[in-house]
């Protein structure tokens, strides 16, 4: 026999109460780092190198606020800008369904090519997509998702705007943080708006990272006073102005997170405490026969330890493999993009799972440093 | 010329707090015990006799006196000395086993040979002669609970045995066993002292069981009267 066969063999004298307590750890770990990946999903909007040289103005008035379309000269002029597009969000519903899970761009197909810096073209021809007004450029994750292909035809029902569309695929894209965006011709919404002269947004490309404050000063500039002032930002920081209206997101996951680890810490405190109480007797033999402190307490922390990082192992791997696993995408109608489970949520797992170990062997340690072995003793006599 | 007492008591006293109430359970005792002596402690519910022995083995501390244990002041020993002291010198019997119920009996048996620099082979080998000695050395692989009291008594004492100490304390070794492994614990337990040169205090309420010591000693309201 070693030690540690004797602290597993003490783990494991009550395997139901072991076995519950690796479950309930199990799935409360599990629950955390499901926690803390939807929270990553809705806080932190995808990213890319590419977002720190884009700048969207809107209204300053508000997003749903057009702007003058005359304005593109003047925002072309600016220094520092290397490209800009019209870049109005339809908002339209794609078949039958009541809400669609991906957005649709109305762009200038010419000035936006020039604005996209990453991905590829993975099926048919940029050029077509520029030759033919009535035309779509498509993400892959939606051809994918739909089952479309080149030639087939995406009809959408206006919500924002009082028209439909009827585009037809000719170009697919990928290799963005997100490919399920569809852009069609700007000209396209404007006929059928009856050219109204406005544009949603401007889509602009900045030389470099470092030049972007700049720009996005001197825009904001150029429009002020105007009756139509407007509000330049990174694309990053846009993106955030959209996860705001969620509310804070960040605090209510935090604060179920929270009560997760806290239940659990009581979870496993008691499940301690009791395995500790109905062997003081036991620890009084061990005492007398010349264990010391430091080695109960070894046992202790051990015990509390290892069905700790068991049940939060079992727990964070679970997580990962369930949502690994799973096409969440497919399931969420596109809600959840990529919902990945990352080596710092499942370390944030393993951390958590570390000191529910520390933190619920202390109490029984205490118990065990205070008790006599005369009292010890006198609990079974 | 006469060996050296191995127990040296002095002026021993024991007191503490119930409730409100100072009881003193040990008043003044002066004791000497000489290697190889088989001595039971006698005496009603409440007379210190329990108590003596606790302080003797080491895991209780007098109020005042000293206890030299050969040669040594334990009550001058801290925590962690004084469980090393245990380990090397003293063997516990007590009424209850308290044997751990997940061991096999071998495994029991070696628990206080964890604590020592043996290697594998030697504790199995110190368990199987402790186990052989009390008879029992074709039930090592057992559980506590697929023994019978005697027989658990016996791994204890085979516990108690293994590190050799020269001092075994017995708390009513036969308190929980039938008339028949009551004698055969106690048999062994004065083999020990007889033959082979261990000191042995027995606390007992039966004067049956008393027979079996070289020597008894009676206690009433924490003093040695006969």
């Amino acid at each position: 026999m070693t030690l540690t066969s004797f602290v597993v063999k003490n783990a494991l004298r009550n395997r139901r109460r072991a076995a519950l307590t690796i479950i309930s750890v199990a799935i409360s770990c599990g629950l955390l780092v499901t926690l803390l990946t939807l929270q990553r999903e809705l806080t932190i909007p995808p990213e890319s190198e590419a977002a720190s040289l884009r700048i969207i103005a809107r209204n300053k008035v508000s997003l749903a606020q057009p702007l003058p379309a005359k304005q593109l000269s003047t925002i072309e002029k600016i220094p520092g800008v290397v490209a800009v597009s019209p870049f109005t969000f339809f908002g339209g519903n794609f078949r039958e369904e009541t809400v669609t899970s991906f957005a649709q761009f109305a762009v200038d197909p010419v000035r936006f090519r020039n604005l996209i810096i990453e991905g590829r073209i993975a099926e048919g021809s940029y050029d077509d997509f520029i030759n033919d007004r009535t035309s779509c450029f498509v993400g892959a994750d939606t051809m994918k998702r739909y089952g479309l292909k080149i030639g087939d035809r995406m009809r959408f029902t206006g919500t924002f705007y009082p028209v439909d569309l009827d585009l037809k695929i000719i170009a697919v894209y990928q290799g963005t943080v997100d490919d399920r965006g569809v852009f069609f011709h700007h000209k396209l919404l404007d006929e059928l708006m009856g050219n109204p002269g406005t544009v949603g947004t401007w889509y602009l490309r900045v030389a470099s990272a470092e030049a972007s404050n700049e720009v996005i000063a001197r825009v904001n500039e150029a429009f002020a006073n105007t009756s139509a002032e407007v509000r330049a930002e990174t694309e990053r920081a846009f993106q955030m102005g959209f996860i705001s209206m969620l509310g804070n997101v960040k605090l209510l996951i935090g604060s179920v997170s929270s009560v997760v680890v806290f239940t659990l810490l009581l979870v496993t405190v008691s499940t301690m405490s009791m395995a500790v109480r109905e062997r003081f007797r036991e620890l009084a033999v061990l005492k007398a026969l010349g264990f010391r402190r430091r080695e109960l307490f070894s046992f202790i922390l051990a015990e509390s330890f290892g069905l700790a990082l068991l049940g939060g192992s079992i727990g964070i791997f679970g997580a990962w493999a369930l949502w690994t696993g799973i096409d969440l995408q497919k399931l969420t109608n596109g809600f959840l993009l990529y919902f990945e489970v990352t080596p710092r949520i499942m370390a944030t797992g393993g951390v958590v799972a570390v000191f529910l170990g520390i933190v619920s062997a202390i109490s029984p340690s205490i118990a065990v440093a205070r008790l006599s072995v005369v009292q010890g003793l006198k609990t079974l006599d | 010329m006469a060996a050296e007492p191995i127990v040296v008591i002095r002026e021993l006293t024991k007191s503490y707090l119930q409730g409100d109430l100072n009881v003193t359970a040990l008043n003044g005792v002066s004791l000497d015990i000489l290697p190889g002596e088989f001595v039971v402690l006698m005496g009603p519910s409440g007379s210190g006799k329990s108590t003596l022995l606790h302080i003797i083995a080491g895991i209780d501390r007098p109020t005042s006196g000293s206890a030299m244990i050969q040669g040594i002041n334990i009550a001058n020993l801290n925590e962690s000395q004084l469980a090393d002291w245990r380990n090397q010198n003293v063997g516990f019997v007590f009424q209850s086993f308290n044997l751990i119920p997940v061991l096999t009996a071998a495994e029991n048996v070696e628990l206080p040979l964890l604590l020592t620099d043996l290697s594998s082979a030697e504790r199995r080998k110190q368990v199987a002669t402790a186990l052989d000695l009390v008879g029992l050395a074709d039930r090592g692989h057992h559980r506590p609970d697929q023994m019978s009291g005697g027989q658990q008594q016996r791994v204890a004492i085979a516990r108690a045995l293994v590190t050799d100490p020269a001092l075994i304390v017995a708390d009513e070794p036969t308190g929980n066993l039938d008339a028949k492994s009551a004698g055969d614990v106690l048999a062994i337990l004065q083999s020990l002292s007889r033959d082979a040169g261990k000191t042995v205090i027995m606390v007992t309420h039966d004067p049956k069981s008393a027979a079996y010591g070289s020597r008894s000693l009676h206690l009433e309201k924490g003093e040695i009267t006969a």
